[in-house]
């Protein structure tokens, strides 16, 4: 167990407490970036995917994990970053232009969708970014001049400096990473200034955070602003990845995904947008896997254990027909969703620090150190 | 120094014309096919919004399959089918195309379900040189191609597009009946766009004011605003650019305010469903559609074993949705027939477009596609529900 020392401010908000960091970090940037050479494009696309999802992730986090403000409609910040890219993009305006604009317009918008937000608390926000996510759909499918309605626009093929960026090429996963490392890097800086500080002191407590001078509404209209243009940014890329979009693809079982990702990940720490990004990403191909191979697996098993061979194909063709039933991925799926809030409501983050924590204390772990922990929900009484 | 200006301006010259006609050339893959087997792969909507469709279009594609195989495959070779579950989310079609292409080495995509998903996804297969047929949904992007990219003659359909199909049906009735005054309703969505678009331009065509505009929400229930102004605006014709509950519903209202006024579907109210759960409601509701649905007491020959076979294999009566997919892997089968006993990719392509005749065994209209042509037909039939069944009214048209 390492015990670090601080002695000066600097010390407490350092993004890299000790070398440790550094050489786990540095060695996942690694492995993240040999990956194009070494995997194949299915694996790469859906680590497009994560990195997408785990951008929106963050920017979630910032206004629910750390400010405490809940939104479902984040769906409509990435229609309205998705829809700036397809665009401006017919007009020929070059890459960093249309991202750029696509995080701005969706922050201002982002910030007008606070202003009211401000008199809302808990589960009112939530219906009022719900029903702001419901005019953006109609927008969309009603402004034809500029979103095609229900026809849905084809986006172009990235280019950058000249240079086609195809969707599945590593050069757009290469900047996909990059914009996720950037926003997450940038998110930690926010969430170590002022800014930051008001945000969860305002989770903790508007009460207590206004007597401390915390001016609530700036910082929740911050909050939201920031939070709506990293998930414009992240529409941009979204755009490109899909190559198509149609008002029926941002609905709010797309919103409901966003959330899904923090609360598997974790609403505490920026690493649980990563994480929830990676587990809603992945469980549908991992569990397509196990559809195609757990049969062959357990009748090669099954022969193992000495079944005849016509015993073993039979077991073999019951599996792969039980393990094709329509749905029985989404009944996986919500079971896999049920069991975390219940059992692991720190998410797979919190998972991984108990985890980490039971082998460096061993054998003296104790599983109250994480029972004390002060959730935002949990503070409402508070306000 | 000219001299070797002059040489690399050659041998630039005749790299870029040994690179021309490959340019130009469409890349079809050979995967998926070995000594005894052909892979084919399709995604369909199996738990999420429109899985009315995904479940019977994927019995029907497996029922092809298990038939085509059952009589020794096509030139010996059987046929494999990898289907996955989209969910109608473009991001899952996206990925499962990719695991289709890359894991199971699929020779074609036959019959994958929906806009967004199938639109989202086409790249993945053209890239790969991998063959769309018959993608189950009726838009544009599906067939038309641009001749400079040669990647995108991989696509084919033959589906009725309902642009076409609504203008057909709609020309016939205003010309058969007379009618001044027509009216839409239509479904916010992609589909009921096309709805309406074909219903705008066949009235520009035939110079006639439409009399109404309405739409409604999909999923909304209670349509009595939109026909309580139907009714106001005097329409005497309603064109339904609706599915299968809002078909009823909208029909329903319209009787319960004693209004006697002509309904005339798009091409997906013409399925069982309507007058099986609409009754009274939906009689004479006429629509547009593309072949003559089967029923099993008035059925005949090949067409009475198919639907008895359908209800043993999967315990429900067979629906227009299972036609569809039973005929896509049909299709398929078809021209890969027809491209012989080494198949590739590039004679299947030839097959495909050579203009080859395919007759189903529900009596459509032939399915055809030539080089500059990749959508099988436009041809449209009128049918009218008469006491509780779908009956032909008039076959053959086009607008």
């Amino acid at each position: 167990m390492r015990f670090i020392f601080k002695t000066d401010y600097e010390d407490d908000i350092r993004l890299f407490p000790h070398s440790g960091y550094v050489w786990s970090y540095g060695t996942l940037l690694l492995l993240l970036a040999i990956a194009p050479f070494v995997l194949s494009s299915y694996l790469m696309s859906q680590l497009v995917f994560v990195c997408i999802y785990a951008t929106v992730g963050v920017g979630l986090l910032i206004l629910t994990g750390f400010t405490g403000q809940a939104s479902l409609g984040h769906a409509a910040f990435l229609a309205i970053g998705a829809y700036t890219t397809a665009y401006l993009q017919q007009y020929n305006v070059p890459f960093p232009v249309y991202f750029l604009a696509a995080g701005l317009l969706t922050g201002v918008v982002g910030a007008l969708v606070g202003f009211p937000a401000l008199r809302l608390q808990g589960i009112y926000l939530v219906i009022a970014t719900i029903s702001f996510a419901f005019i953006v759909e109609e927008i969309l499918a009603r402004w034809e001049s500029v979103t095609h309605g229900n026809e849905g626009m084809r986006v172009k093929t990235l280019t950058l400096l000249g240079t086609a960026v195809p969707r599945d090429s590593p050069a757009f996963y290469f900047l996909c990473l990059g914009v996720l490392i950037l926003t997450i890097v940038g998110s930690l800086n926010l969430l170590r200034s002022p800014t930051g500080r008001a945000f969860v002191a305002i989770r903790d407590s508007e009460t207590a955070a206004r007597s401390m001078g915390v001016n609530v509404a700036l910082y929740k209209v911050k909050s939201f602003a920031i939070s709506a243009a990293i998930t414009g940014m992240a529409g941009c890329l979204y755009a490109h990845k899909l190559s198509f979009i149609s008002p029926e693809m941002f609905t709010l079982q797309l919103s409901i995904e966003f959330i899904i990702v923090i609360l598997i990940g974790g609403t505490f720490s920026l690493h649980g947008a990563v994480l929830g990004a990676i587990f809603l990403v992945m469980i549908d191909p991992f569990l397509t896997y196990l559809k195609d191979d757990m049969p062959g697996i357990i009748a090669n098993v099954a022969a193992a254990f000495g079944a005849s061979k016509a015993t073993a194909s039979n077991i073999q063709s019951n599996v792969a027909a039980f393990a094709s039933a329509n749905g029985l991925k989404g009944a996986i799926y919500g079971v896999i969703i049920m069991l975390f809030v219940l059992f692991e409501p720190l998410g797979l983050y919190g998972r991984w620090l108990k985890i980490k924590l039971f082998f460096q204390l061993f054998p003296l772990y104790k599983r109250a150190t994480f029972k004390r922990q002060k959730i935002y929900v949990k503070s409402e009484r508070n306000r | 120094m000219t001299k070797t200006f002059k040489a690399l301006g050659l041998a630039v010259g005749a790299l870029a014309l040994t690179h021309l006609p490959a340019a130009a050339q469409t890349k079809v893959t050979n995967q998926g096919i070995s000594a005894d087997e052909i892979v084919i792969g399709t995604h369909q909507d199996l738990s999420g919004p429109i899985k009315v469709w995904g479940v019977p279009v994927s019995n029907g594609m497996k029922m092809a399959v298990e038939e085509i195989n059952a009589a020794g495959g096509i030139q010996g070779r059987k046929i494999k089918m990898i289907l996955e579950d989209s969910g109608y989310d473009p991001k899952r079609a996206v990925l499962a195309s990719q695991k289709m292409v890359e894991r199971d080495k699929v020779f074609a995509m036959v019959g994958p379900m929906g806009s967004p998903t199938v639109l989202a996804a086409q790249d993945v297969l053209f890239d790969a040189g991998v063959l769309q047929l018959f993608p189950l949904t009726a838009a544009e992007f599906t067939f038309k191609f641009d001749p400079a990219k040669p990647q995108e003659r991989l696509k084919f359909n033959n589906l009725l597009p309902y642009v076409e199909s609504t203008r057909a049906a709609l020309k016939h009735m205003i010309e058969w009946k007379g009618f001044k005054k027509p009216c839409v309703m239509h479904q916010d969505d992609e589909y009921g766009k096309n709805v309406l678009d074909g219903f705008n331009q066949q009235l520009v065509a035939m110079k006639i004011q439409p009399a109404s505009i309405t739409s409604y929400k999909r999923g909304v229930s209670d349509f009595s605003a939109q026909v309580a102004k139907m009714k106001a605006d005097g329409c005497d014709l309603v064109v339904l650019g609706t599915v299968i509950r809002e078909t009823i519903g909208a029909m329903g209202e319209a009787k319960k305010l004693g209004w006697d006024v002509t309904f005339l579907g798009a091409t997906p109210t013409n399925v069982l469903e309507v007058p099986t759960l609409g009754k009274e409601a939906v009689e004479g509701l006429y629509a547009a559609s593309g072949f003559e649905i089967p029923y099993e007491d008035t059925a005949k020959g090949k067409v009475k074993d198919w639907l008895a076979n359908y209800k043993k294999m999967f315990g429900s009566d067979a629906n227009t949705q299972a036609i569809i997919g039973y005929n896509a892997v049909m299709t398929f089968a078809h021209y890969a027939n027809k491209a012989g006993k080494d198949l590739t990719g590039q004679k299947m392509l030839d097959s495909l477009e050579s203009g080859d005749k395919f007759l189903d065994i529900f009596s459509s209209p032939p399915t055809k596609f030539s080089k500059t042509d990749h959508l099988a037909n436009t041809i449209t039939q009128v049918q009218q529900i008469k006491n509780g069944r779908w009956v032909l009214v008039k076959e053959g048209l086009m607008f």
